[in-house]
């Protein structure tokens, strides 16, 4: 069901020309986007494009909008009071914010990884289920294989394949961050949005979560928030560097991170300030 | 800090030592207080546990007996009858010969006196019959002569004084009972106030009933016997014992096996209404005795079972039937019953003592007596046993304070005398004096189930559904009202609650009895068609409310459909029950009506339960972590889908618990079910009747219970179930809160 050998990724580690992205390379297209909260307004005229097929990473200060405009992407601040949203984000050509739009469908199609692991009191087996009984999937064998294939995907099928009706709970942080892992994959998204998924976690789990994104921008999109700038030089294949809630400089990693185009980007990955 | 002292300088001790000592005391104070506090609450718990089980422990103690005196016979003394006053403080005994000596049990009590019969000299004594103090002798002219003794109180000087006296109910001549002056060779006798019945066989076995019917004469008031013999026929050929009903209605005659009974109040004197064989298989009666009211016939036999009959209704009128057994070992030689209670003693052919109670199947005592009895008399008082030997009287004071109480007969049914069937009774108390107290837990724990079983269906679904839309879904401003309003309901004293649901809403209910049960229906029908409409309507129409304020759109709905059902109410009861729904429900459907009844207490113990389990359940929802309810969500779950496979499933130790809680207040609350019920203890699920719970038999009974008495004691012990009550629903609710937290809980 879930096949992370290499499909016919045209835009597979290329770099691309980002200002310039087709249709057909795009995932996401930002286009104007504010937001306020209240008063505060945390996202200011943000407008790009994320490509199909690679991780693209958001990295700045805290209270940046990051993680804003993140959730912004499968439109998770709905459940934020007073929080409202002009411009517009198109996933495959249509506008999210929609009135038409069904949110509980979107969100299948863009999963999201919290900092903190949140798996359910439930099973292992049950966490990565949930998804598709969702969806009303009921059929014994495709449950078992699919749980097999997103464990196997999320690189935790080894360590929990005997005991997959424990409690999810009894498992360790970094274990628990891969389940939550396997759950978004479970239900096959198209882009997997991950928050700062590895701040919460020890080195060692934070290593092995990296080598898993990379693995999965294989078949998904991947947009990652992260504090660490490192980590996303590591994984990413492009970078975006947002600062007050604008979008200050957007470019592949490389490049942002060896000649920035803008003084503040200098100034923040050679750790001025941040 | 000190352990290390000691190899610290004087400078580096000042340094790390304990800067402040008011500090210091004031952490130790703190310490000493919160400890004191929580012991204090075990020791109170502790204590409440103590002193109920100190109250209700004697109970279900049995019976003990302890010699008190002996008084030696002279020799050829025939005793026939013993007693005492009733402070056993002077005993007496009959002879054969007439004689009524007295004694002293006491030092205080005056010498012994003896009073002779006042016989002719012709008459002398063929036949002698006791009941209650009175001593009948039948004569050997056919008549009848009746001596009570009985004992003066004065104060004096030198404090209380008894003077032993007798009295001559029917006058000190000997009344004549068979006018041909037949000796009587069998007696039996009963008297009360107005009427006394005799009935005597004579030599020539005839067999002779006399009743005396007194009556004042207007104008010297002095009392007059009026007597009217009849001859009974169809009677056995040998007689072995007589025995009267104190109500003077039956006649018991027994030969050998059988027993003979007569109708006497009726008149039907030419034949036996019933021929009984009391016997045990293989076994012959050696001894009868009526139990105290007389309803109860006891029978002993020589196998050891003693047989308790009393009469039930059956298709063929009222018969004798038996009842249970008791057995004691060897032969029963004596069996006595107590007066006013249901204790009876016998004695066996070994000379042992046992004590039973016939409606609580207590075994009390099994003790062999100092000297073999021949027969034995309680005290009037029933606190000491008076037993005939061979020669001597042998005074034993008797602890029996509370027979009628065992375990099978507070929690099993039981069988009473005038009952068709073994049940579960409870009523204590009532007008006549041979009453015996019913005093099965049974039907008042399960009022109290009832009661709680009805309030929780009225208010869980209720609570649970507005806590759930209070923290899940209500806009968070709305819910800062809402929360502390549906809190400040549980102030609400219960004491109003319970009056307004009997004086007010207990007749609502009646008369619109249509209306309340269509709104059980309509109002969820309503909610369901409004949502399919609301999901129906097109977009534009939809979104002109708010999504989070659509459901106020539901109270005028609801109203709307409340008020519909109450104009419709009158016509669907004329249309559908007649015009009446309270008589249709009675009548046409078999089924009791009571004005308040469990369905009221549903309404307004669920009223008073709704804010306990509102408030846990509410605060066990909303502390649900958000980021779990966010990881569902971001799944493609909707709210509802979230709602039910992870909040309600986080939740559910709490909401378990929140239901615990609210069955432990309603199990335990009083005011509402004492006023709202008709308190009558009856074991029906009926919606329509009432019931008695542990709480409300409490209140209302023990005001007017003697310290003491057993009932006091059973309601203590009532109490201590009802603590067991809430103590286990507390208990199983917080281990399975415990396992559920384990669980669901740890995050």
């Amino acid at each position: 069901m879930i096949n992370l050998e290499p499909t016919d990724a045209a835009t597979q580690d290329q770099v691309l020309d980002l200002a310039n992205l087709t249709d057909e390379q795009t995932a996401f297209s930002i286009e104007d986007l504010d937001l306020f909260y209240g008063d505060k307004q945390a996202l200011k005229g943000v407008s790009m494009r994320i490509p199909k097929g690679q991780v693209t990473a958001f990295i700045g200060p805290s209270g940046c909008g990051k993680s804003t405009l993140l959730r912004c992407m499968n439109r998770m601040n709905d459940l934020i009071d007073n929080c409202n949203i002009t411009g517009e984000i198109k996933l495959e050509q249509q506008n999210i914010f929609d009135r038409n739009v069904d949110v509980a469908t979107l969100r299948r199609r863009v999963g999201m990884v919290f900092q903190r692991p949140n798996p359910f009191p439930k099973s292992i087996y049950e966490n990565v289920v949930y998804g598709l009984r969702l969806q009303g999937v009921k059929d014994r064998r495709v449950l078992d294989k699919a749980v097999e294939e997103s464990l196997r995907g999320a690189a935790l099928w080894d360590e929990v394949k005997d005991r997959l009706h424990d409690n999810a709970l009894g498992l360790s942080g970094g274990q628990q961050q891969r389940l939550v892992i396997a759950r978004a994959i479970a239900i096959e998204p198209e882009v997997l949005l991950l928050d700062e998924p590895t701040s919460a976690l020890d080195p060692i789990s934070t290593l092995v979560i990296e080598e898993l994104i990379t693995e999965l921008k294989n078949k998904f999109t991947v947009v990652i928030v992260t504090h660490n700038m490192q980590q996303a030089a590591r994984v990413s294949d492009n970078t975006a560097f947002m600062y007050m809630g604008e979008l200050i400089e957007y470019s592949d990693t490389n490049t942002l991170f060896t000649t920035p185009a803008k003084k503040q980007t200098e100034d923040y990955i050679t750790g001025r300030y941040g | 800090m000190s352990q290390s002292a000691d190899t610290l300088t004087s400078r580096q001790r000042s340094d790390l030592g304990a800067s402040d000592p008011l500090r210091a005391f004031k952490d130790k104070l703190a310490q000493y207080s919160i400890t004191m506090g929580g012991l204090m609450v075990l020791m109170t718990l502790l204590m409440i546990f103590g002193y109920l089980l100190y109250v209700v422990e004697p109970v279900f103690r049995n019976a003990s007996i302890e010699i008190q005196q002996q008084q030696k016979l002279e020799a050829n003394t025939n005793v026939v009858a013993t007693g005492s006053d009733e402070l056993n403080e002077i005993a007496y005994y009959y002879t054969d010969k007439g004689q009524l000596r007295f004694y002293p049990l006491v030092e205080t009590s005056p010498a012994k006196s003896v009073v002779e019969l006042p016989l002719v000299a012709s008459q002398s004594i063929s036949s002698i019959a006791s009941s209650g103090s009175d001593v009948a002798f039948g004569l050997n002219d056919g008549g009848l002569m009746v001596s009570q003794p009985s004992f003066m109180m004065s104060f004096t000087d030198k404090g209380r004084e008894i003077t032993p006296q007798v009295r001559y109910p029917l006058g000190e001549e000997s009344l004549t009972i068979d006018a041909q002056g037949q000796p009587l060779t069998q007696l039996a006798f009963q008297r009360d106030e107005e009427q006394v019945s005799a009935v005597a066989l004579t030599q020539d076995h005839r067999l002779l009933l006399s009743t005396l019917v007194a009556e004042e004469n207007f104008m010297t008031e002095e009392i007059e016997w009026v007597s009217e013999t009849n001859q009974l026929h169809g009677i056995p050929t040998s007689i072995s014992k007589l025995q009267i009903t104190p109500d003077q209605r039956l006649l018991f005659v027994l030969s050998s096996n059988q027993l003979y009974i007569y109708d006497i109040v009726a008149g039907a004197f030419d034949a036996p209404r019933q021929v009984v064989e009391i016997n045990e298989p293989g076994a012959k009666v050696t001894d009868i005795s009526l139990m105290s009211g007389g309803s109860s016939i006891l029978v002993g036999n020589s196998n050891g079972v003693i047989t308790q009959w009393f009469e039930t209704k059956s298709d063929r009128g009222r018969r004798l039937t038996k009842i249970r057994n008791f057995t004691v070992e060897g032969s029963v030689e004596k069996i006595q019953a107590e007066p006013f209670r249901k204790t009876f003693a016998v004695l066996n052919d070994k000379g042992d003592l046992r004590l039973f109670h016939s409606t609580s199947e207590a075994d009390l005592l099994d003790e062999p007596l100092v000297n073999k009895a021949t027969a034995l008399q309680f005290s009037p008082r029933n606190n000491a046993l008076i037993f005939t030997t061979k020669d001597s009287i042998d005074f034993y004071n008797l602890e029996n304070e509370h027979p009628e109480v065992t375990w099978s007969a507070l929690w099993q049914e039981v069988w009473y005398e005038g009952y068709p069937e073994a049940d579960y009774v409870w009523q204590s108390t009532s007008a006549s004096d041979d009453f015996e107290p019913k005093l099965s837990l049974v039907p008042i724990s399960f009022g109290t189930i009832k009661a709680a079983l009805y309030a929780m269906l009225f208010a869980v679904p209720i609570a649970i559904a507005g806590a759930i839309y209070t923290a899940y879904f209500m806009p968070p401003n709305l819910r800062k009202v809402v929360k502390p309003t549906v809190e400040t309901m549980e102030a609400l004293p219960t004491v109003i609650l319970g009056f307004l649901a009997g004086l007010w809403l207990a007749p609502i209910v009646e008369e619109y009895l249509p209306f309340v049960f269509m709104i059980i229906f309509v109002i969820p029908a309503t909610i369901v068609l409004f949502a399919f409409i609301h999901h129906k309507l097109p977009k534009k129409w939809r979104n002109i409310l708010n999504e989070e304020y659509s459901t106020l759109m539901l109270i005028p709905i609801i109203l709307l459909a409340s008020m519909a059902c109450y104009g419709l109410s009158p016509m669907i009861e004329e249309a559908l029950m007649g015009g009446d729904a309270r008589m249709f429900i009675s009548n046409e459907l078999g089924i009791d009506f009571d004005q308040r009844n469990a369905l009221i207490v549903g309404i307004a113990m669920g009223f008073a339960v709704i804010p306990t389990i509102f408030s846990i359940t509410e605060d066990a929802i909303f502390s649900v972590p958000q980021h779990l309810s966010n990881g569902s969500l971001a799944l493609g779950a909707t709210r509802w889908q979230t709602l039910v496979g992870v909040v309600l499933l986080t939740a559910s130790p709490g909401i378990f618990s929140a239901v615990m809680m609210g069955l432990g207040r309603a199990v335990g609350e009083t005011m509402i079910v004492l006023m709202a019920t008709g308190n009558t203890p009856i074991m029906d699920w009926n919606i329509f009747e009432g019931m008695r719970t542990l709480s409300a038999n409490i209140a209302v009974e023990m005001p007017e219970s003697e310290v003491g008495s057993t009932h006091y004691r059973v309601l203590f012990l009532a109490a201590f179930v009802l603590f067991i009550f809430t103590f286990f629903f507390n208990t199983v609710a917080e281990v399975v809160r415990q396992r559920l937290r384990d669980r669901y809980g740890s995050l």
